[in-house]
C-alpha cells in the first residue's frame, strides 16, 4: 500500500510567499521570447498603456504561484496531471511587493478517477490588500485516501 | 529602396462583431531547455513544470488575428494534464470562448489547448481580458 493522506474540508494549506522583482518579471516575459518593451517590463509603456506609475507583473505570474501553492500541497505527481487553478486579479502586483498565497479546502467530491479536492485560493500583498482570489482543485486518486470504513 | 516592413494584415477588433466560437490561428513552437530554465528563475520555483504559461498562448493566438488598444488580464484559469518536455514541438489551438459586457466595460474570453508532437495534451488555459487597459491606472494609479 502506498502513502495515504487525509484531506478534510477546512484544512489550510501551508502559505506561499513570493517577493516580486523587476528581474523576475523580465525573466518570466523573456522566457517566452517577449523581450520588447511592454507594460510588464517598461515604465513608460506601462504609463502609456495602463496609466500606472510603475510596471506591473502579468497576472499569469500570480497564476503560476497559485499552481505552486497547490502543487506543493498535493504533490507534483498528482497535481501536474489533473490540477487546476482559476484566479480573478483584483489589484496589480508590482515590483517590490511580497505576495502571500493561501488556501483552504472547501469541498471533497467523488469522481470517476478519484476524489476532487477543491480549495479556495487568496493572494494578498504586504499591506494585506487582496490581489487575487479564486479556486483550485486536484483529482486525487482514491488509492491516496485511507480505506473507506 | 527595399521595403522590409510587412503590412499588418490583422483585423481591427470590432467587439460587437466578434463571434463566440471563432477559431484563432493555430501555431507551434519548440519548447527549449533555456525557456524552461528562464521561466523557473522568473517564478522563483525550480520545480515549476508548465512554462507554457508565460507563452500566453491564448491571447497570443488572438493577437495573431486581431489588433486593438491592448488589454488587461482580469481572470485566468489553467488546467494541468501533462508536463511539457523540453525539445518537443508544441502546437496551440485557440478560440474565442466568450465575450461579455460588465459595468460598461468589454471583455473577451480566449481559450487554448497545447498539445505536443507526441499527441500529449499538456494544458488548457482560459483568459478573461478587459479591453480597456487604462482602467487599471484610473483605479490603482
Amino acid at each position: 500500500m502506498g502513502i495515504t493522506r487525509t484531506f478534510k474540508v477546512g484544512d489550510e494549506l501551508p502559505p506561499l510567499v513570493k517577493h516580486m522583482t523587476q528581474e523576475a518579471i523580465n525573466l518570466f516575459e523573456g522566457s517566452a521570447g517577449h523581450r520588447g518593451p511592454s507594460q510588464f517590463t517598461d515604465e513608460a509603456t506601462a504609463r502609456q498603456t495602463l496609466g500606472t506609475s510603475s510596471t506591473v507583473a502579468s497576472g499569469r505570474m500570480s497564476l503560476t504561484f497559485g499552481l505552486e501553492l497547490l502543487r506543493r500541497y498535493f504533490g507534483a505527481d498528482v497535481y501536474n496531471r489533473g490540477g487546476m487553478v482559476d484566479l480573478r486579479f483584483l489589484r496589480p502586483v508590482r515590483p517590490g511587493d511580497a505576495i502571500t498565497f493561501s488556501g483552504k479546502i472547501t469541498a471533497i467530491s467523488k469522481e470517476a478517477d478519484g476524489n476532487r479536492v477543491s480549495v479556495e485560493v487568496t493572494a494578498a500583498n504586504q499591506k494585506g490588500d487582496v490581489t487575487a482570489v479564486g479556486a483550485g482543485s486536484c483529482v486525487v486518486p482514491s488509492g491516496f485516501f485511507p480505506p473507506e470504513e | 529602396m527595399v521595403q522590409t516592413q510587412e503590412a499588418d494584415t490583422r483585423k481591427v477588433l470590432d467587439w460587437e462583431a466578434l463571434e463566440i466560437g471563432e477559431h484563432l490561428p493555430s501555431f507551434s513552437y519548440v519548447l527549449t531547455q533555456e525557456m524552461l530554465k528562464e521561466y523557473r528563475r522568473g517564478v522563483m520555483d525550480p520545480e515549476a513544470a508548465f512554462p507554457t504559461i508565460s507563452h500566453k498562448v491564448d491571447v497570443g493566438a488572438y493577437g495573431r488575428a486581431y489588433r486593438d488598444h491592448g488589454s488587461v488580464n482580469a481572470r485566468c484559469a489553467f488546467h494541468c494534464y501533462n508536463t511539457p518536455i523540453p525539445g518537443n514541438r508544441i502546437t496551440v489551438h485557440a478560440w474565442i470562448a466568450d465575450k461579455y459586457l460588465r459595468r460598461g466595460k468589454t471583455y473577451i474570453v480566449t481559450e487554448a489547448v497545447s498539445v505536443d508532437d507526441n499527441g500529449r495534451l499538456l494544458d488548457r488555459v482560459i483568459t478573461h481580458e478587459l479591453k480597456q487597459p487604462a482602467e487599471v491606472g484610473k483605479k490603482w494609479g
